[in-house]
C-alpha cells in the first residue's frame, strides 16, 4: 500500500526521510518498500526481533546502502555527505566498543573523531549523563552489556547529535539504569531533537514516547501515536508467559477475569491469552496474593508481538 | 590530535597488545638468535650463512607473517567486533580513514619488525665485529613494513579468510611461484624489501647478496622506496573505495 505525506507515518517537519526504501541481501529481503518519516522529538520504532530495525537504522545512518529507495537526512544522503555526521550519531545494537579502552577513553575517542575537536568537559558531562563517571577507567572488556551500552549512549552524546538513533539502547540495562536511559532520551527528544529509539518491547517504546512506527517483515506495519496502534491491536490477544509456585490454582483463578480468553500449562510455566494486558498486569498480582502464590516471570511473548504486528501488516 | 592520528593510535593499541607484541617480537627476532648461534667470524661460509638466514628467515618469513597478522587486524577486527561504525559515522572522509588504517599497520608492522632487524645486524656485529649491516636491514624492515601493511591492510576487510589469503600469497606465490620464476620477483614484496638491503650494505659484497634472492629486481633503495610508496598510494586509494562502495559492518 502506498502512503500519502499526510498519513500517521510522516511529519510534517521532518529531519529524516524515508522514501520507498528496500533492502535486500541476495534473497532475502530485509526491508521492503518502506517510506515514513522522523522529525524533532522521540520515536519509537517497533517491532519483533528481525523485523528489520536494525537495516532500517543501519541505512538511516548511512552505513548500509538502499537497493531502491532514498533517504535524507536534513535533506543530505548521509552515504555521499561525511558532514552529515557533524549532527548524526548512532548507538548500534551490536557491542560496538573497543575493549582495549577505557570508558573515558571511547568517550573522549568519540570526541577528538568529530568536528568539534576534544573537549575533556564535554567527555566528563557525558560519562556523568550516563552515570558512568566511577567506572569511566575501567577497560570495557570489564563492563556488563548494561554499561557497555551507556558508555555508547555516551560516546554518542559527546558530539551533542541533532539526530540521534539508538538500536535497542535498553537491552542489558538493568531498571534503574533503563529508566534513567529513557529519561535522558525522552529529555533529548523534548529538547527539538529527532530521537529514533528502536525496541521489540512495547511497553518499553510506550514508556518513552507517544510516537512510533511499527515494521514487521520489513513492512510498516502500523504508525502514529501508541494509542492509535493500541486501539488497533484490541482484537488481538497477548500471550503473556507467567511462572508460579502454583500454576494451576492461579490459571483457574485467572481465568475468571474478563480480560482471560485462555491458559495453557507446562509445569511450572503457563501461557495466558489476554484482550488486555494492562488489566491482567493489574488483576494477576492481587490475585495470586488472593490464592497465597508467587509469580516468579510475568512476561508478553514475543511470538505473540509478532503475530500481532503480521496480524496489522495483513490489514493494511 | 587530528582524526588520522587519533584513529592511527586508537588502531595500534587495538591490533598490538602487548602479548602480540610478545608473540610477533619472538618471531622476528629468532633469525637473529640464529645468527648469533650458528656463525662466527672463523667460519669459512660464515657470510652466506648469515645472508641466507637474513632472506630466507626475515624477509621471507618473519617479514610478511608479522605484517599479515597484523595488517589483516587493523580493518579485520573493526569487522569482526562491528566496531567499523564508531569511526565512519564520523566527520571524517573515507580516504582519511583508510590512510589511518594503513599507516596504523605500518606503524606496527615496523615496530615488531625493527627490533627483528636491529637484533639480527646487532647479532652479527657481536659475532663478527662488522656493525654495518644494522641500518641496512632498518631500512629494509621498514620498506617491507609499507608493502605488506598496505597490501594486507584491504584485504583484512574484503575477506574473513585474510590470514589464509596473505599466508597463500607469501608461501604460494612469493616462495614457490617467484622462487621458481625469477623473472616474476618484482611482484614478492619482501624481495622489493630486500633489494633495499642489498643496495645499502658494503660495495664489496652486494653483488653477493642481490644474487642470493633478488631475481629480476634491482638492488636500490630509492628505487625500493618509490615502489613502496606506489604500493601504499594504490593500497590506500582501494581501501577508500571498499569503504564508500560497500555496506560497513
Amino acid at each position: 500500500m502506498s502512503e500519502t505525506p499526510t498519513s500517521p507515518s510522516y511529519v510534517a517537519d521532518a529531519t529524516v526521510s524515508v522514501s520507498s526504501v528496500s533492502k535486500w541481501f541476495g534473497q532475502k529481503v530485509a526491508v521492503s518498500s518502506l517510506s515514513c518519516s522522523f522529525g524533532p522529538g522521540l520515536t519509537g520504532l517497533l517491532g519483533p526481533n528481525g523485523a528489520g530495525k536494525t537495516t532500517l537504522l543501519r541505512m538511516l545512518a548511512g552505513l548500509a546502502r538502499p537497493s531502491e529507495g532514498s533517504i535524507t537526512v536534513e535533506g543530505r544522503n548521509p552515504r555521499s555527505h561525511p558532514n552529515v555526521y557533524r549532527f548524526l550519531a548512532l548507538v548500534p545494537e551490536e557491542d560496538a566498543v573497543y575493549g582495549h579502552m577505557t570508558g573515558r577513553e571511547l568517550v573522549a575517542y568519540s570526541s577528538r573523531l568529530s568536528h568539534r575537536g576534544h573537549d575533556a568537559a564535554r567527555v566528563e558531562a557525558a560519562l556523568a549523563d550516563v552515570e558512568l563517571t566511577a567506572a569511566a577507567d575501567r577497560p570495557i572488556s570489564s563492563f556488563s552489556k548494561g554499561m557497555r551500552q551507556r558508555a555508547k549512549v555516551a560516546a554518542a552524546l559527546v558530539n551533542d547529535p541533532t539526530v540521534l538513533i539508538l538500536d535497542e539502547p535498553l537491552n542489558g540495562t538493568d531498571p534503574v539504569q533503563r529508566s534513567r536511559l529513557i529519561s535522558i532520551f525522552r529529555r533529548l527528544g523534548a529538547e527539538g531533537r529527532t530521537v529514533i529509539v528502536s525496541s521489540h518491547v512495547l511497553q518499553e517504546v510506550e514508556r518513552m514516547t507517544d510516537r512510533v512506527i511499527a515494521i514487521v517483515d520489513g513492512k510498516l506495519a502500523a504508525a502514529g501515536d501508541v494509542g492509535a496502534i493500541r486501539s488497533a491491536m484490541a482484537d488481538i490477544p497477548y500471550r503473556v508467559l507467567i511462572e508460579s509456585d502454583k500454576t494451576r490454582p492461579l490459571a483457574v483463578a485467572l481465568l475468571e477475569s474478563d480480560s482471560v480468553i485462555g491458559a495453557t500449562i507446562d509445569g511450572e510455566r503457563m501461557h495466558i491469552e489476554t484482550t488486555d494486558l494492562r488489566e491482567l498486569g493489574r488483576a494477576a498480582p492481587s490475585i495470586a496474593a488472593r490464592i497465597g502464590c508467587r509469580i516468579a516471570v510475568f512476561r508478553t511473548e514475543d511470538d505473540s508481538l509478532e503475530s500481532v504486528f503480521r496480524y496489522l501488516v495483513r490489514r493494511r | 590530535m587530528t582524526p588520522v592520528i587519533a584513529i592511527g593510535k586508537a588502531t595500534v593499541g587495538q591490533i598490538l597488545p602487548w602479548r602480540r607484541f610478545l608473540g610477533l617480537g619472538a618471531l622476528a627476532n629468532a633469525p637473529a638468535l640464529l645468527v648469533f648461534l650458528v656463525t662466527s667470524a672463523d667460519q669459512a661460509d660464515e657470510f652466506e650463512t648469515f645472508v641466507g638466514i637474513t632472506a630466507g628467515l626475515f624477509f621471507g618469513v618473519a617479514m610478511p607473517i608479522v605484517s599479515l597478522v597484523l595488517a589483516t587486524a587493523s580493518l579485520g577486527d573493526e569487522r569482526r567486533d562491528e566496531t567499523l561504525s564508531f569511526i565512519a559515522l564520523k566527520p571524517i572522509p573515507r580516504a582519511m580513514i583508510a590512510l589511518a588504517k594503513i599507516l596504523a599497520s605500518v606503524a606496527a608492522a615496523t615496530a615488531v619488525l625493527a627490533t627483528g632487524a636491529v637484533t639480527l645486524g646487532v647479532a652479527r656485529g657481536i659475532r663478527t665485529g662488522e656493525w654495518e649491516y644494522v641500518l641496512p636491514l632498518l631500512v629494509a624492515a621498514i620498506v617491507g613494513a609499507l608493502v605488506y601493511a598496505s597490501l594486507f591492510t584491504p584485504l583484512g576487510y574484503l575477506t574473513q579468510r585474510a590470514t589464509l589469503s596473505g599466508l597463500a600469497y607469501v608461501f604460494i606465490w612469493e616462495g614457490a611461484v617467484v622462487g621458481a620464476l625469477p623473472a616474476l620477483a618484482s611482484t614478492s614484496a619482501w624481495r622489493v624489501a630486500f633489494s633495499a638491503f642489498a643496495a645499502l650494505v658494503p660495495e664489496e659484497v652486494a653483488s653477493l647478496v642481490g644474487d642470493f634472492a633478488l631475481g629480476s629486481v634491482v638492488p636500490g633503495a630509492g628505487g625500493a622506496v618509490v615502489k613502496a610508496l606506489v604500493v601504499v598510494a594504490v593500497a590506500t586509494l582501494l581501501t577508500t573505495w571498499i569503504l564508500r562502495r560497500r555496506d560497513l559492518a
